[in-house]
């Protein structure tokens, strides 16, 4: 039963990235190669920003939020971005269009991110007899964090990869881009400083992805028209 | 095989040595873990006695049960005083099965708030259930448990659950009991430790026979329900209790030859109490055939720590034996000037019958004079009174205790120096051999914390030493005499094991959930789908796989 609960919260967490990559054209063209290298471009990221976290920051002796600590946190967050730069320009792909590349990259990148955030907690834990709702959150979790990460990759796309684009746009592709940068500091403002309770942080996760991948696709199809 | 080959294998064996690493990782979630004490497991002549079994994974049920409950796969809360008796005599007669028992004994939360009402009750009751289960065989585990607050809300929560009428298929499946001890094994060859310590009497000039000797014994070790739980404050701590302040306050007369008496005193602590004084007849036995003849007398000292005005002087030859005459004599002396009163009890000793209810009868079974001094005026039946589970450091007090010491010391000392009839108290208060309630005190509370069932000590236990330890700053030639306990008895362990209860989902709730989980992903394929290629490619995926085989065909 309790191999059952941990089957399913694996599903949860990872089997929207299974489902995005079969059902959209990312399957018809192949594109493996480049979201497994983008999830080596996450790892690498990731090192990077553990030992920025751990020269940068103190360890904090309480749970409280303190602004100078959380902008710090902010900025190195930022490294993720600069990542997903390296990989969105640098990585050199097989000819894919630019419109699957970014799909591709955020995929590798999200499904990294899961594996390493969620994985380990989830084997030591959902196979507990206990029963906690923490791991479909974190499931749940994982499923705004896919969202996010593509609506990133997606406006990435259209800030270092698109020559031309609308003037009047490219103001509104920062802005978003910077908020969704800066989303895991806003929830863990939520979570420390309002002191909100799980399910109601998923659920805003869940919301503002949602809404920010609406944001994004508008704009990026509003990039795509013919100027 | 190519290099790259075996870079592959070497590093799929490290993956699955890593993975059985992973798996091995113990889990330790549980919502919550509580100490508990299992009830005692042993076989009385063969006989298989007490809790048969120790491990418990089931679900936790509560008093009331619905009708017609079928409790042979649940793990039954119940507090102390919810629980009736006659439930559980009927499950033992009829033969039911349990899937366990978790007896949840009250603790003094409230303070003073426990009337005295109250806790006579909680005796009566605690009482009764160790009379039922000691001496019946249960074959289902059964645990004690001390009463907390955690319990309460899990209590709660499992009426909760009963009451609103939800079976375990919903979100919150119930908790599910967890005590994953190993299967009980046999003590091995459990040993008994006597510890003796003598005062040395002063030998006259020309005295060239050996002095008389009186002895003053108690036994120090404890049988209950649960044996991590008996701690028997009162049978027979308070008896140990009392022996070591006699001991202190005569080796303080002994030290100086001008009050030395010409008697020697022999103190003995004792073990084996439980199961017919069987120490203390090792004991005896051990001793040299003149050493015993010159014991005078012995004072056994059993629960003497909670009466009031009346003590019993229980012996086993009769009353006008000139021996016992004298003795009781000198105890009514003292205790007419204490303001209580010591009645006699005698109580013949049949040696056909292997039950030794005093532990003076073993004494009387060598011929030896003896009486036990115990504030119960009938022998306790066999395995009773030996520190169950009501007998508790609050079922006891000091002043008892003090009463006792000063009704044998004053009179053993008038004996000793013969002061007989001349009103002198020798440990009066304030004077330097006054005794000290201070001693008394702790050393009642460190025996009202330590478990003494004697299977469970070993020879070189903590406890045993500090007793040791004890006698030797006040006596000299303290040592322990070991010896096995009666072959009657096997003893199992896992006394203390620590019980987990976790919070539980049902396999339904599961089920659900993958159902939605299904769903959900299902609708997410579709919805990608449709958005990114259209509802014709959708449609095209389930169709076109047979027919691209026959393009490939």
């Amino acid at each position: 039963m309790t191999v059952f609960h941990f089957l399913n919260c694996a599903f949860l967490t990872f089997g929207p990235h299974v489902v995005y990559y079969s059902a959209t054209p990312l399957s018809e063209y192949d594109t493996i190669g480049t979201s497994v290298k983008a999830a080596a471009v996450y790892l690498g990221t990731a090192l990077v920003k553990l030992v920025c976290l751990a020269t940068l920051l103190k360890v904090p002796e309480n749970d409280s939020f303190d602004p100078y600590q959380e902008l710090m946190k902010v900025f190195i967050g930022f490294i993720d971005v600069a990542g997903l730069y390296f990989a969105l320009t640098q990585l050199t792909h097989r000819n894919i269009s630019q419109n699957h590349k970014f799909q591709a990259v955020g995929l590798g990148w999200a499904f990294a991110d899961s594996v390493l955030h969620r994985l380990a907690p989830l084997w030591i834990g959902a196979r507990g007899l206990e029963f906690t709702w923490e791991y479909i959150f974190q499931g749940l979790e994982a499923n705004a964090n896919l969202v996010m990460t593509l609506s990133l990759a997606a406006l990435g796309s259209l800030m270092w990869l698109r020559k031309n684009k609308p003037r009047t746009l490219i103001p509104i592709i920062y802005a978003c881009a910077l908020l969704l940068a800066t989303m895991p500091s806003i929830t863990s403002y939520l979570r420390r400083s309002l002191e909100w309770q799980t399910p109601k942080v998923v659920g805003f996760e869940l919301f503002s992805s949602l809404v920010m991948a609406f944001i994004s696709w508008q704009l990026f199809s509003a990039c795509q028209r013919p100027m | 095989m190519s290099p790259s080959g075996e870079l592959l294998a070497s590093i799929s064996s490290a993956l699955a040595v890593a993975f059985v690493l992973l798996a091995c990782v113990e889990l330790g979630d549980a919502a919550a873990a509580v100490g508990v004490y299992r009830l005692i497991q042993y076989d009385l002549a063969g006989a298989p006695l007490g809790s048969r079994a120790a491990v418990i994974n089931h679900h936790a049920a509560a008093l009331p049960l619905p009708a017609g409950a079928d409790l042979s796969r649940s793990a039954l809360v119940a507090p102390l005083l919810d629980l009736p008796l006659s439930f559980l005599r009927e499950y033992l007669v009829e033969k039911k099965h349990l899937g366990g028992l978790l007896i949840l004994l009250p603790t003094n939360r409230g303070g003073d708030k426990d009337s005295a009402d109250d806790k006579g009750k909680v005796k009566g009751v605690l009482t009764e259930l160790e009379k039922l289960l000691v001496h019946e065989q249960v074959p289902y585990p059964v645990y004690f448990a001390l009463h907390d607050d955690s319990f309460d809300n899990l209590l709660a929560d499992i009426h909760k659950i009963a009451s609103s009428g939800q079976p375990a298929s919903a979100t919150t499946g119930g908790y599910k009991l967890v005590v994953s001890s190993a299967e009980p094994r046999k003590v091995s060859s459990p040993t008994i430790s006597n510890i003796q310590g003598w005062l040395p009497g002063l030998k006259g000039e020309g005295d060239s026979e050996q002095l008389p000797t009186i002895a003053i014994v108690a036994n120090y070790d404890t049988f209950g329900a649960a044996p991590a739980l008996s701690v028997g404050s009162d049978s027979n701590g308070s008896g140990v209790v009392a022996l070591l302040e006699i001991a202190r306050l005569f080796s303080r007369l002994y030290s100086n030859p001008k009050t030395r008496g010409k008697y020697n005193i022999l103190f003995g602590l004792t073990s084996g109490g439980p199961y017919n004084y069987n120490g203390t007849s090792k004991w005896l036995r051990s001793f040299d055939q003149r050493v015993r003849e010159s014991i005078d007398y012995a004072i056994c000292l059993n629960s003497v720590g909670s009466w009031s005005s009346d003590l019993w002087m229980h012996v086993s030859k009769p009353p006008e034996n000139p021996y016992i005459k004298q003795i009781f004599e000198e105890f009514s002396d003292v205790s007419k000037e204490m303001g209580v009163s010591v009645g006699i009890k005698h109580k013949k000793i049949n040696v056909s019958n292997p039950r030794v209810a005093w532990e003076h009868e073993q004494f009387s079974r060598f011929r030896v004079t003896a009486l036990t001094l115990s504030e119960m005026s009938t022998p306790p039946e066999f395995l009773e009174s030996t520190g169950g589970l009501h007998d508790t450091r609050e079922s006891t007090d000091v002043e008892s205790v003090t009463r006792t010491v000063r009704l044998v010391s004053e009179s053993l000392a008038r004996h000793i120096y013969g002061l007989k009839g001349r009103n002198i108290d020798v440990f009066a208060e304030n004077s330097s051999l006054a005794i000290n309630p201070h001693y008394i005190r702790s050393w009642l509370d460190l025996l009202s914390r330590t478990p003494r069932v004697a299977p469970f000590l070993q020879k070189n236990d903590p406890f045993i030493s500090a007793l040791k330890k004890e006698l030797s700053e006040h006596t000299t030639d303290v040592h322990i005499q070991s010896d096995a306990l009666d072959g009657m008895f096997t003893f199992y362990d896992a006394t203390k094991a620590t019980l987990n209860v976790y919070q539980v989902a049902s396999v339904t709730f599961d089920l659900l959930f993958l159902l939605v989980l299904g769903s959900y992903l299902i609708v997410l394929f579709c919805f990608l789908v449709i958005t990114t290629r259209g509802v014709d490619d959708l449609i095209n995926i389930f169709r076109r796989p047979p027919s691209r085989k026959l393009k490939g065909a």
